[in-house]
């Protein structure tokens, strides 16, 4: 026996208190290896070691293969060879591969395993391991729970009353209502986000109305300030941003119209099943609303990897890898948004504490195998959109119909007509143009077309030239091909060894079309030239930016090409082997189209054809040809008559292709359930599915479903009036940014893995009267819910402290008061600009930048230490912000803002350092010191009214007498901007009681 | 150099009082902030250096010696297997432009690119193993700054500092010295606190701008020292009487702490950054003897020297005055001309004065640390996304490598001198292709220095335990002395 092992099993005696003890009956073996070998084998090593294509060519499913390699001594595990890959005595363990090895008692239970003669039952085949088990909070069916009874006058509402039953069960008291002031502030910043003005305070502290505080709710619910503050807090979980992410970070020029869907929806008090249907699935459920489109936002909204999927072909395994974790966005996007399930969980392996099997979550991914996220065009006006789809529906028709006629004329043709077309086919395929890897010379990116750029040879001496030939490009990017970059005015000049130049070819002052694969040559006389140069003075346009490329340039002496072996110099190039670089320019290959015979070929069958057609169309066979054609002419016409489409970035399976990004037109991706989650290891075909929400519920779709189907499907699903988790997860959200912790604390996480309720009957209660409506709600309605919890007695408490509560409930977690809270980045930077009078209240649009943005034609740079914040277009409430991924606003940031890469079901809330610099320094805040004091200084003429009006607009109280003379002081020394700077810093301003 | 605190009196800044009330207490407070009340085990160090040559530094062009390639240079490559490369086109084998010779008592070969490293190849541990999993330069950059090739994780920095808290609580805990040029790849999101308090993101730092540190000072012509002194003792009343109508709430309290550490920071950062005080053999050994040049557009050796040795000398300032994490990078995103170490074209034209530059600076980093006795609790990894080819693209630069790479450690508990796991003869994969070594080995390896289990580190976000080396990880014990 060696060290190693002996070590071994002392160990495992010392802990062979924790194992069964040793049995000799076939049962009890069978039993051991059952209930403790067989759950180790599953769960650390059977993800690898089984299905087709076993790791190290050893599989664990069945006794055969598992005793199959020797691994495995029966009776000596001191000799087994298994033991030194999972225990060695030095050393780290080999196995399980790229994860923490076997614990001790793992160990020695295989050992003994081994020991005791390595039993492995009759037929037994091990099972990757899977929760079954819905016996969790969350899966139960949602039912209306009693309200509890009570007698206490200030359990009014049924949420008080499920509050006041957990507060007397833990020996706790409810706290009395805040004041008015306090209330006031508290309901304006939970509902749209800002700072109630002083003169609103005043007036509903004065409210002698007993329905004041209703009628404040409902003033605050209809302002429409109110979607933009609850939009907020969507866009967080949704991962919003206005840029992709990842490298090179490219900007969504359309993603706003989502952003302002979201605002719009809250604003109109949308049905939340509609709101969820529409963007999972809206194309397919409202195909006439433009909402249908634009909700697809959702889909799109995270990030997405530019490098993955534009410059590296799908085939490849970085392509694919790229395209696994963009659907794993998509999935948990919609189940956790949804749902608060952790689907993303069973990516590598099945969940590992709530029932989702691997297989179930690549059924998903199934779903969304179809779509990408790209510019998708819609239409504003419902009433547009169903005209568009009307006529596209009638141009099919006409379409279909003449594919009939055609098809009517090819079988009356018979076989002569088809060899004739056949041949036709054939030759038009031989004259496929040939296309180099080798593209040729690119320039520099110009912003603008009227950029001077140009390229030249040169020779080591002067030789005399006879013609000077150029060779335009090629290029798929952004679907120009054929011609790219060919100059829209450029000259030819040449320049003798004195360095003389001479224009010989000059279309300086008019725009040269595009030649696509023609050659542009120019014939000489009696010409000598050391150099060649090719000048641009109008650039070709790529995509939003401008450019000169040229395949190849050719300067013939004699009949040869003397440019071959010369020297390239340019003003610039673009060197990206294989495809571009200045000496492509001289390397004798260019796109080009194939031989002047093929074309004379296909002119002859063509008439050979032709002539054949000429008997077989009837007269009535081409009247009807006439008028399908005008037929389809006319529609056409009426569809380019319609009012010009709006892109939104969002779900789409059909759109422009750009490099090797390439739309699907609806046809799914094969999706694979990949073996430890790697897309080089893929297992069976997943089916699209959804996850089974209890033992015997049905999870699988159709697999003929097509792309739009299966997402209305999942629309459908999600939306069931049955579905355990959806309606629990919307009010546990409203609530949460209510009282700043939802009833389950991990409002994303409805799981094992997640917390539990505090008041489960409370949540179940809202969440039923919310989707069915009734007496105290109307069905999904959120201004409803909202009203429901904001006229409760629970949330008017006051925040302040009880030192007999606190000791039992140090954290609140039942509602013995209010939840003081700091506000916001977004409110922070809302409020400044409002009582800084300098906010501009325009909704919607595209966002505005508080960066400058540089080299936007490759990785945009987003230089915020640049940005001028007195620029008056950035003073418009956060919401509006052009949000860049890679690069988050530093300002906001440090003021715990949401990450845009991840979802963020609820914000931290720091106070740093930092923090407190960004606050006293940052440029925006002096710039708005300075704005406040000079609004002050227009509204009041005296200091002191100045000073008492700030304070006002800052607290929403009255400043106190000591106060004023404290910042009359300070003011007198120090100026009103100083004191502006200052208020902004007051922990009164910052936190909201 | 005056005492600190005759420096802070006589400042004349406007935060002196209250800077030095909270620079008193960290006098006499030991260091505070770490999730980690205990560590698991003794630590071998504290701190932590990362340089991240970004846009993927070749393996075989600096540290790891091929000299089966200058056999086969010029020949078709043929890998025995099929190659997927990043871009198109595999051309021959390349051998290294550079010369490589043996350094220290060791042997160790080097190219002559990195040849001041030489001085320190005796204390450094190689690994020449590491595998990524992508060829992406933004996934592969996430991987080795994050753990994770996705974005929205915390990176190593983030997860130190959050674990251990602050030495020095008048200067960032994390800091990151970006290339001058600009970010890398991810930009500021490989040192993002993602999930983790925004206590412990990367606080970047330029030395070459007004505002080093974004809003250490106000740029405005109405704030004047005196007003800040008198602003910041008024506010501080004001926020008392705030925080004691209102008991019980100790963030009230937080908040007014923060703003002394905020003055004391204001005094700290710029004294820690300012090098004018530094010797002349010192600039010189940091390669700043021709400070305020300008430069060609070009990548080009002394520009390199001069931007990457500043940041290294500032790094051992804030490393001696306990800064718990700094991170350095070189080379920008990708673009043209290039400016990061992504050389595609050419390995001479921009790997020669990347490496060059760079090594001047490490080299200067390395040995004073050392001179200073800070080396043996600092560790200093060199690292990068991925390595490069053996083979061409067909001309003289090299496609991406994400099969090896390869890493060094120094200092920290870190074992001087070895060499651990080797690639193949021409340095395309690991040799035991089934024994790489990955990013988590290199994190679980510095957490186990600084005295944490990998394991145990770890904060429960959306339903995962989450942790910088996800399931992954072991040390590696052949490289801890």
């Amino acid at each position: 026996m060696n060290l190693l092992n002996k070590n071994l099993l002392m160990r495992a005696g010392q802990i062979a208190l924790l194992l069964v003890a040793a049995s000799t009956s076939v049962l009890g073996a069978d039993n051991f290896f059952r209930s403790q070998v067989a759950p180790i084998l599953s769960q650390r090593c059977l993800s690898c070691h089984s299905g087709d294509k076993p790791k190290g060519d050893f599989s664990l499913k069945s006794r055969a293969t598992f005793f199959a390699d020797g691994y495995v001594e029966p009776g000596d595990s001191a000799v087994s060879h298994l033991m030194e890959l999972i225990a060695p005595s030095k050393g780290p363990a080999e196995m399980p591969r790229d994860a923490d090895p076997l614990s001790d008692v793992e160990v020695a239970v295989i050992a003994k395993w081994i020991d005791d003669g390595a039993v492995w039952p009759d037929n037994f085949e091990l099972q990757e391991s899977e929760v079954d088990d819905f016996d969790w909070w969350s899966y139960q069916p949602l039912t209306r729970p009693e309200v509890p009874k009570s007698d206490n006058s200030w359990a009014s509402s049924a949420i008080d009353r499920f509050v006041l039953d957990k507060l007397n069960q833990h020996g706790l008291t409810h706290s009395p209502r805040a004041d008015r002031a306090t209330l006031i502030r508290r309901l304006t910043y939970d509902l749209i986000g800002l700072p109630p003005t002083p003169e609103e305070v005043s007036d509903f502290v004065a409210d002698a109305d007993p329905g004041a505080y209703e009628k404040l709710v409902d003033r605050l619910l209809e302002s429409k300030h109110y979607g933009e503050h609850w939009a907020r807090h969507w866009l967080d979980v949704a991962k919003y941003a206005d840029s992709c992410g990842y490298d090179k970070d490219k900007l969504r020029p359309n993603a706003w119209p989502y952003r302002d869907y979201v605002i719009r929806s809250f604003n109109e008090d949308k049905p939340y099943a509609r709101f969820v249907q529409e963007q999972i699935a809206g194309d397919v459920l409202f195909p006439d609303e433009p909402d249908g489109i634009v909700g697809l936002g959702f889909i799109a909204a995270g990030p997405w990897d530019f490098i993955g999927h534009v410059e590296v072909a799908e085939a490849k395994l970085d392509g694919k890898v790229a395209r696994n974790l963009d659907r794993d966005d998509m999935v948990s996007g919609a189940l956790n948004t949804f749902c608060s399930l952790t689907v993303q969980c069973a990516r590598c392996h099945n969940h590992k504490f709530d029932p989702i099997t691997q297989e179930q979550y690549y059924g998903m991914q199934a779903i969304f195998a179809a779509v990408d996220r790209a510019d998708r065009p819609f239409d504003i006006e419902p009433a547009v959109a169903k005209r568009r789809r009307k006529l596209n529906s009638q141009l099919n028709d006409v379409v279909a119909q003449q594919a009939e006629l055609e098809a009517h004329i090819v079988s009356l043709g018979g076989e002569p007509l088809s060899d004739a077309q056949a041949a036709i086919r054939e030759l038009e395929q031989s004259r496929k143009a040939i296309y180099p890897e080798e593209h040729g010379y690119h320039s520099g990116m110009a912003t603008k077309a009227d950029v001077e750029k140009w390229v030249e040879v040169e020779f080591p001496s002067e030789v005399p030239i006879s013609k000077v030939v150029l060779h335009p490009c090629s290029d798929d990017f952004n679907g120009i091909g054929d011609g790219f970059g060919f100059p829209v005015r450029f000259k030819i000049e040449v320049a003798n060894t004195e360095g003389t130049w001479t224009a010989i070819h000059d279309a300086t002052d008019e725009d040269f079309p595009n030649p696509k694969l023609s050659e542009l040559s120019v014939a000489l006389k009696d010409r000598k030239a050391r150099r060649v140069r090719v000048t641009a003075n109008r650039l070709a346009r790529r995509a939003d930016d401008y450019i000169f490329a040229l395949a190849e340039l050719e300067v013939y002496s004699d009949e040869q090409n003397v440019a071959r072996g010369a020297t390239v110099h340019s003003a610039d190039s673009i060197e990206a082997p294989i495809r571009w670089g200045a000496n492509n320019l001289i390397d004798g290959k260019w796109p080009r189209a194939s031989g002047e015979d093929v074309e004379q070929q296909i002119d002859a069958a063509t008439t050979t054809r032709d002539l054949l057609l000429a008997r077989i169309i009837t007269e009535r066979i081409a009247q009807q040809r006439t008028e399908l054609a005008c037929l389809s002419g006319e529609i056409s016409a009426q569809i380019e008559k319609l009012p010009a489409q709006q892109k939104i970035y969002a779900a789409a399976s059909s759109f422009e292709r750009q490099g090797n990004f390439i739309p699907t037109d609806g046809k799914p991706r094969e999706v694979f359930v990949l073996i430890r989650g790697e897309v080089g290891m893929p297992g069976k075909p997943a089916v699209p599915g959804v996850i089974p929400l209890s033992g015997d519920s049905p999870w699988q779709f159709d697999p003929n479903l097509s792309e739009s189907e299966r997402r209305a499907r999942l629309a459908q699903w999600l939306t069931d009036r049955q579905h355990p988790h959806t309606w629990r997860s919307i009010v546990n959200r409203v609530w949460q940014y209510h009282f700043g912790e939802g009833i389950v604390a991990t409002s994303n996480d409805f799981g094992r893995m997640g917390a539990q309720p505090t008041h489960p009957a409370l949540l179940d209660w809202l969440a039923f009267e919310f989707r069915d409506g009734g007496q105290f709600l109307t069905a999904q309605s959120l201004k409803s819910l909202h009203r429901l919890i904001v006229t409760s007695n629970t949330y008017q408490q006051s925040s302040a402290n009880i030192p007999s509560n606190a000791s039992i409930d140090s954290g609140n977690q039942f509602l013995w008061r209010a939840n003081r809270r700091r506000l916001t980045a977004e409110e922070l930077r809302d409020s400044i600009l409002t009582v800084s009078g300098a906010m501009n209240w325009q909704m919607g649009g595209p966002g505005y930048y508080l960066f400058e943005l540089e080299k936007p034609e490759h990785s945009p740079h987003f230089e915020y230490f640049k940005f001028d914040p007195s620029n008056a277009d950035s003073h418009r409430r956060s919401i509006y912000r052009f949000v860049a991924r890679s690069q988050p606003n530093p300002y906001m940031t440090t003021l715990d803002c949401a990450d845009s890469s991840q979802s963020t079901p609820r914000r931290t809330e720091t106070l740093t350092s930092l923090q407190a610099l960004t606050l006293l320094n940052n440029k925006f805040n002096l710039v708005m010191a300075q704005e406040f004091a000079r609004r002050l200084k227009r509204e009041y003429e005296s200091s002191n009214a100045q000073v008492a009006r700030a304070v006002e607009l800052v607290t929403q109280r009255s400043v106190t007498p000591g106060e004023m003379t404290e910042y009359m002081d300070y003011t007198h020394r120090h100026g009103l901007d100083n004191l502006c700077r200052l208020l902004f810093n007051l922990s009164e301003f910052v936190f909201l009681d | 150099m005056p005492h600190r605190r005759d420096f802070l009196t006589q400042s004349g800044c406007g935060f002196g009082a209250l800077a030095l009330a909270a620079m008193l207490r960290e006098d006499t407070q030991a260091a505070s902030g770490g999730a980690l009340q205990v560590l698991h085990h003794p630590p071998k160090a504290k701190r932590v250096v990362q340089l991240f040559m970004a846009g993927a530094a070749s393996q075989i062009d600096l540290w790891d010696h091929k000299p089966l390639l200058e056999k086969v240079h010029g020949q078709p490559s043929d890998f025995g297997e099929p190659v997927e490369t990043f871009q198109d086109g595999l051309g021959p084998w390349m051998k290294s432009p550079f010369k490589f010779s043996p350094y220290g008592e060791s042997g160790k070969q080097l190219s002559e690119v990195v040849a001041p490293l030489g001085e320190c190849v005796d204390d450094m541990a190689f690994v020449h193993n590491m595998v990524g999993k992508t060829g992406v330069h933004s996934q592969a950059t996430y991987l080795q700054a994050t753990g994770f090739e996705r974005p929205g994780f915390p990176g190593m920095g983030s997860w130190i500092s959050y674990a251990l808290g602050a030495i020095n609580e008048n200067l960032p805990t994390f800091v990151v010295l970006p290339d001058h040029r600009g970010f890398a790849s991810n930009g500021p999101k490989n040192w993002g606190s993602a999930f983790l308090p925004a206590t412990a993101q990367g606080t970047a730092i330029f030395p070459q701008r007004a505002n080093p540190i974004d809003d250490l000072s106000a740029q405005a012509d109405f704030v004047t020292a005196a007003g800040d002194h008198d602003g910041l003792e008024l506010l501080k009343r004001i926020n008392r009487r705030y925080q004691e109508q209102r008991n019980g709430d100790s963030r009230l309290e937080a908040r007014i702490r923060s703003y002394e550490l905020a003055a004391a920071m204001q005094l700290s950062a710029p004294e820690a950054l300012d090098i004018s005080s530094e010797s002349a053999e010192t600039m010189k050994m940091y390669g700043l003897d021709r400070i305020g040049a300008t430069y060609p557009d070009q990548i080009n050796p002394a520009e390199e020297a001069e931007y990457f040795g500043r940041k290294c000398l500032i790094a051992r300032r804030l490393i001696e005055r306990g800064v718990r994490f700094v991170q350095i990078w070189s080379g920008n995103d990708n673009g043209f001309p290039r400016r990061n170490w992504d050389s595609h074209e050419n390995i001479e034209r921009d790997h020669g004065p990347l490496a060059r530059g760079m090594a001047v600076g490490t080299a200067a980093l390395l040995k004073d640390l050392k001179q200073r006795g800070l080396l043996e609790d600092t560790i200093v990894l060199w690292t990068t996304e991925f390595g490069r080819m053996p083979s061409s693209q067909g001309g003289v630069g090299r496609d991406h490598n994400p099969h090896v790479f390869t890493n060094w450690l120094c200092g920290g508990g870190i074992r001087a001198g070895a060499t651990y796991g080797e690639s193949d003869d021409w340095g395309y994969k690991p040799l035991e292709r089934n024994n790489p070594t990955q990013v988590y080995d290199i994190h679980a390896t510095i957490l186990h220095l600084l005295g944490i289990d990998h394991t145990r580190l770890t904060v429960r976000h959306d339903g995962i335990d989450r942790r910088l080396t996800d399931v992954h990880g072991h040390i590696i014990h052949d490289i801890i002395a």
